[in-house]
């Protein structure tokens, strides 16, 4: 426990900004996305109205969702980079001990923005005139929420602990993939390699899948 | 005698260009041990194969007893380490880089930790990053000491910084040592440094072991000879000649190891005598060391 809160500390002063600007955002997000309900005299068209705006900015869970995952996941590992993690390897514990602590003292100050969608979408839901036919989901928006996180940042902090060659090998793939596919379009073969990755990667039975669901806070 | 690390033929390769070759060292309990070699002998390659920051191809380490890099957890927990370069996140202040490191170590010493605070000078609300260089010797000595390892691994601690704050890391380590009997594995280029506070010494060269004696033996058998009527060959000597030159005159001078008095007579023996013997500080003995392992007069 006292060296989760050691973590947790220098992690805290590394990504304090960043926790800040996300829990900022994530608190906005469902206030500003159903600012138009607010009003008592809402029609079905109205709802229908309703449904498109809260829809596009359902759009920035997921960004929101996975910056915060990212960045946090950066500002994790910043410290140990630095230090060529010199410091980490010479401490007396376990690596994957360190790695654990690591990752959890992370995912501990990313329940701070993800704390602060539940209660911009409570609220949201609590104060705004639901038009009739339709539904507000602050809790299912806000585990959605959580889960997106969760997978973000462990894709990233994943990329982020390892090496600039590990980095290096990633960005070569998604290069490789990109110079083949313009090499297909230029000599006219149906390969489309970008669009069938996007597909497996975002829309398969895997957790990314999350970021592409419905991010709806009313909804029928 | 106990050592408090033990390296078996150690094998490691770092790319093409470098080696760590065939590696035996043995660094007794309770000794200061000074690490020589000149800038990429190899010297921090072999301490962060110590520490298990680097995997070995072959061989054994040993280290308090128990096996690197098997046993490191343990290991670590009784080892101070102080690295070459600065290695502490720098956004943190130097009383939270206190507290960060004594919530990992079980047998952190508080009270030293405030006791070297002050004798050092630090400014405890000062960030890392912005202290200066020996400051950062200095906190880095601070945490290593505080942590109350039985060894103290510390690679180049002194290196570019003033005389007076190497004085004070030296003079805080020897008041460690004289205390807890620690063992303290110190490596450097700053040969005349190590002669004042090691009691062992090593001598590291492209990748290879040169030699590994006492200090004192080192230092009283290591000379200058001035000998006359040298033969061309010479056979069984009782010692090492490390350099031999033709001087002005008739004589030659040699520079040799592993010296005693009574080897005098060997000379006598071939037909040549001595005229004088010259004592050798510790740095002109280290370098003849380096110059004859590499021009491969054994």
């Amino acid at each position: 426990m006292v060296m989760y809160k050691a973590l947790l500390y220098t992690q805290w002063k590394w990504a304090r900004l960043i926790i800040l600007l996300g829990t900022l955002a994530g608190f906005s997000l469902p206030l500003l996305s159903l600012q138009g309900a607010a009003r008592a005299d809402r029609g079905a068209l109205q709802a229908q109205d309703l449904l498109r705006a809260v829809q596009s900015w359902g759009t920035l869970y997921p960004l929101l969702a996975a910056a915060l995952g990212l960045l946090v996941a950066i500002a994790t590992w910043t410290a140990d980079h630095r230090g060529r993690h010199v410091h980490a390897l010479t401490l007396p514990l376990p690596r994957w001990r360190y790695v654990l602590l690591r990752f959890a003292a992370g995912m501990t100050l990313l329940a701070v923005p993800i704390a602060a969608v539940s209660v911009g979408a409570l609220l949201a839901a609590f104060t705004a005139t639901i038009p009739s036919g339709l539904q507000a989901y602050p809790l299912a928006l806000s585990l959605r929420f959580a889960l997106a996180v969760l997978v973000a940042y462990a894709v990233f902090f994943a990329i982020s602990a390892g090496t600039a060659r590990t980095a290096g090998i990633i960005l070569a793939v998604v290069a490789a993939l990109v110079v083949v596919q313009v090499v297909a379009s230029i000599a006219n073969l149906q390969l489309d390699l970008i669009g069938t990755s996007q597909v497996v990667l975002l829309h398969g039975l895997g957790p990314l899948a999350v970021f592409t669901s419905r991010w709806m806070l009313v909804d029928v | 005698m106990t050592h408090a690390i033990e390296i078996e033929r150690l094998q490691y390769r770092a790319g093409k260009a470098f080696a760590i070759q065939d590696l035996t060292l043995h660094v007794p309990s309770g000794s200061i041990y000074g690490f020589l070699g000149p800038n990429g002998s190899g010297k921090t390659t072999t301490i962060r194969l110590i520490l298990g920051l680097l995997r070995a191809l072959s061989g054994r380490i040993t280290v308090l007893g128990d096996r690197m890099p098997d046993d490191h957890p343990r290991i670590l927990e009784r080892v101070g380490y102080v690295p070459e370069q600065p290695h502490l996140d720098p956004t943190l202040t130097v009383a939270e880089l206190i507290r960060f490191q004594s919530a990992f170590y079980r047998r952190w010493d508080a009270q030293r930790a405030a006791l070297l605070t002050k004798e050092f000078q630090l400014d405890e609300q000062r960030l890392f990053g912005r202290l200066s260089k020996g400051q950062k010797a200095k906190l880095m000595i601070l945490l290593a000491l505080a942590q109350r390892g039985d060894l103290l691994v510390l690679d180049e601690p002194t290196d570019g910084l003033d005389p007076v704050v190497r004085r004070d890391i030296l003079a805080a380590l020897i008041t460690y040592v004289s205390e807890s009997g620690a063992t303290i594995f110190i490596s450097s280029h700053l040969v005349h440094e190590l002669e004042r506070v090691c009691d062992w010494v090593a001598v590291m060269d492209e990748g290879r072991l040169v030699t590994e004696l006492p200090l004192e033996k080192m230092k009283n058998g290591t000379k200058r000879l001035v000998i006359a009527d040298a033969p061309a060959v010479i056979n069984d000597a009782p010692f090492r000649i490390l350099a031999r030159e033709s001087s002005n005159g008739s004589g030659e001078t040699w520079v040799v190891s592993n010296w005693e008095p009574t080897m005098t007579s060997f000379f006598e023996r071939i037909g040549a005598s001595v005229r004088d013997v010259v004592d050798l500080d510790l740095e002109d003995g280290f370098v003849e060391l380096l110059r004859s392992f590499r021009t491969g007069v054994r």
